[in-house]
C-alpha cells in the first residue's frame, strides 16, 4: 500500500508524483492544500512532526524528503529503475539531487512565491488575513517559514535567489549541450529532481531561460513534459497550470 | 588508482571521506592541501574542483566531489564491509540523518566555528590581502559567508539560531543513541561516519552541550567510534597544519 500526501504537482510534490508514475506503481493520491495549511492537520502531524508534504506512507511507515523518498521507491521497487546501474551514474544523480536540495529548490520557490504567492493573496485568504492564519500554525518551523514569506522577501534575498538560479541554469544548459539527460546515459531521478522546478523558469525568468538563451535545456524540458508518466503526474493537481502557483519552499542553506 | 584531496586536521567534509576509504580498506594517495595557505584556490586545484572546495576524490582519472555523494560512491564502487544498511527503510533513514548532519547541524557548527577561528586563519594578512583572497573564492555563497565571518558581520541573530540548532540536534542525537548503539538501526553506517566527523569535537568545544550528564549515550558512542580500527587510523593520520604565518611564506 502506498499513500502519497502531496500538493500541486510542482516542486517537491511533483518530484515524487513523477517518480511514482514513472515506476508504474499503484498508489493513492491524497491532495493536501498547502495554501490552506492542511499539511498541519493533526492526522498529518501524527505522521511527521514537521507537517510537510510530500509525505509517503508505505506499510504504516512515513517517508518525507523528496530526494530520499524517490531513492527509497527505486530501491524498494526495483522494476523500471530510475537510478543508473553504474556507481558513477548514481553519484551524478546524487550530486544533482543535492544541488536541488541545497539551493535550487529554495531559490526557485522564493522567486515563484514573490511572483505568484503573497501579493496575490494565499488560497482563499486575502493578504491581510494571512498573518492571523500563520500564527495558528502549530509547528514552530512552519510558523517561521510562513511568517517570513508573509512579510515579503527582501530585495537582497531575491537577488541572491536570482543569482543562484542563474548559476544552476548555466550548469543545466552546459550539461544538456553535450548529453541528452542530466546524469548518466538515460532519464533518471536527476531529471525528475530538476524538472518540477525548472518548469517554472521560462515564465519566471524569461531573460534567463528561453529558446534563445538555453535551447538545450528548453528541448530537454519539453521532452520530459511529454513523457506519459509526467503528464499523468501533472494531471494530479487542481489548478490548470501548477507552475503558476507557489508555496514557501524549503529553507536556503544557512552557511555557504 | 584512487587519490584524495583534503585538508588537515582531518574532520568534517575531508574527514568523512577519508574515514569511509579507511573503513572500506581502499588504498589511496594522499593529496593534502593547506587550507591556511589557500592552496585550494590555486588554479591547479580549481581545474580539479571548480568550487575550490575539498574533498575531491579521483578514481581511475574521474573526478568526484560533494562529500555525501562521494561516500555513497565509495560504498558502491569498492569491495569491503558495507557502509549502508541493506533495508530500504533504514537507508532512507540514514540518508536523512546524513543530510541533517551536513546541512542543518553541520552548517550551524561551521557558522559558529568559522566566526571563532577566522582571526587565526587570516593571521597577520592585511585587509587588502584578505579581500584579494576572498575575490578568489569561486562559490558566491561561500564567499559571502567568509566575508561576513572575516568582518565579524554575521548577524548575532543568525549565530544564536545556530546555537539553538546545535543544542536541539544534540538532544535528537542523544535520543537516537539512547535506543541503539549506532545512529541508524543496529549497524554502523555512513551516518555514524558523518556524525563523528562533524560533531564529535563538540564534546571538547562545547562541554556544556555534550557531557556525561546531558548526553551520556553520545559520549559512549564517541568511545565506541574511537575503538574502531579505521577511526584509530584516522586519528593517527590527523595533524595540525603549519600556522598561517609559516604557510603563507
Ligand atoms: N525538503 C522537502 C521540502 C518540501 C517542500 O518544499 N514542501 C512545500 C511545498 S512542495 C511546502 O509544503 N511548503 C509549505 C510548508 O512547509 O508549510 C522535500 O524535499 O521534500
Ligand atoms: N558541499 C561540499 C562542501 C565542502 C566544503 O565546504 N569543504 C570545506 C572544507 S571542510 C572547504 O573546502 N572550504 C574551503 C573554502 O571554503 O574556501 C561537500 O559536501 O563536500
Amino acid at each position: 500500500m502506498l499513500d502519497l500526501y502531496h500538493w500541486e504537482p510542482n516542486g517537491a510534490s511533483g518530484r515524487v508524483l513523477i517518480a511514482l508514475e514513472e515506476k508504474g506503481l499503484a498508489y493513492s493520491s491524497c491532495y493536501v492544500d498547502v495554501l490552506a495549511f492542511e499539511q498541519y492537520r493533526p492526522e498529518l502531524l501524527e505522521l511527521s512532526e514537521r507537517g510537510e508534504v510530500p509525505l509517503l506512507v508505505h506499510d504504516g511507515a512515513a517517508y518525507t524528503e523528496a530526494s530520499y523518498l524517490c531513492e527509497f521507491l527505486d530501491e524498494a521497487f526495483p522494476s523500471r529503475p530510475l537510478l543508473p546501474s553504474d556507481a558513477r551514474g548514481r553519484w551524478e544523480v546524487r550530486v544533482w539531487q543535492k544541488a536541488v536540495d541545497d539551493g535550487f529548490a529554495a531559490s526557485v520557490s522564493e522567486l515563484a512565491w514573490q511572483a505568484y504567492g503573497g501579493a496575490r493573496g494565499v488560497g482563499a485568504l486575502a493578504p491581510g488575513a494571512l498573518c492571523a492564519a500563520v500564527e495558528r500554525i502549530p509547528v514552530e518551523e512552519g510558523r517561521e517559514l510562513w511568517r517570513a514569506a508573509a512579510a515579503g522577501l527582501g530585495e537582497e534575498q531575491l537577488a541572491r535567489a536570482r543569482s543562484r538560479v542563474q548559476e544552476a541554469v548555466k550548469k543545466i544548459e552546459a550539461q544538456l549541450t553535450s548529453a541528452q539527460w542530466l546524469a548518466g546515459a538515460a532519464y533518471s531521478l536527476a531529471d525528475v529532481a530538476v524538472f518540477p522546478y525548472f518548469k517554472y523558469l521560462p515564465e519566471l525568468c524569461p531573460g534567463l531561460v528561453s529558446d534563445a538563451a538555453t535551447p538545450h535545456a528548453m528541448s530537454w524540458m519539453r521532452a520530459v513534459a511529454a513523457r506519459p508518466a509526467v503528464r499523468s503526474a501533472l494531471a494530479r493537481g487542481r489548478v490548470v497550470d501548477p507552475f503558476t502557483v507557489a508555496a514557501p519552499g524549503p529553507e536556503q542553506v544557512r552557511w555557504g | 588508482m584512487v587519490e584524495l584531496y583534503f585538508f588537515q586536521p582531518l574532520g568534517s567534509n575531508s574527514g568523512r571521506v577519508f574515514l569511509a576509504l579507511l573503513e572500506k580498506g581502499v588504498a589511496f594517495t594522499e593529496r593534502e592541501l593547506n587550507g591556511r595557505a589557500f592552496e585550494h584556490l590555486r588554479p591547479e586545484y580549481l581545474a580539479v574542483n571548480s568550487r575550490g572546495q575539498v574533498p575531491t576524490l579521483i578514481h581511475d582519472g574521474r573526478i568526484f566531489t560533494e562529500g555525501t555523494a562521494i561516500c555513497e560512491y565509495i560504498d558502491d564502487a569498492f569491495e569491503g564491509p558495507p557502509l549502508r544498511p541493506r533495508d530500504p527503510r533504514e537507508r532512507w533513514s540514514m540518508r536523512r540523518w546524513c543530510r541533517f548532519i551536513d546541512s542543518d547541524l553541520g552548517r550551524s557548527l561551521m557558522m559558529i566555528h568559522w566566526n571563532r577561528i577566522v582571526p587565526a586563519f587570516v593571521g597577520s594578512r592585511t585587509r587588502e590581502e584578505v579581500e584579494r583572497i576572498l575575490c578568489g573564492v569561486p562559490d558566491p555563497d561561500r564567499r559571502r559567508a567568509w566575508r561576513r565571518a572575516y568582518l565579524q558581520e554575521t548577524p548575532p541573530a543568525e549565530l544564536e539560531e545556530s546555537q539553538r540548532r546545535v543544542a536541539a540536534a544534540s538532544q535528537r542525537i542523544e535520543a537516537a543513541l539512547a535506543g541503539s548503539p549506532w545512529i541508524v538501526g543496529t549497524r554502523y553506517s555512513l551516518a555514524d561516519i558523518d556524525l563523528f566527523n562533524f560533531y564529535a569535537f563538540v564534546a571538547e568545544w562545547s562541554p556544556q552541550i555534550v557531557n556525561d550528564r546531558l548526553t551520556p549515550h553520545t559520549l559512549a558512542w564517541i568511545g565506541r567510534m574511537r575503538e574502531r580500527p579505521a577511526v584509530r587510523e584516522l586519528r593517527a593520520r590527523t595533524r595540525v597544519p603549519p600556522s598561517p604565518a609559516a604557510a603563507s611564506t
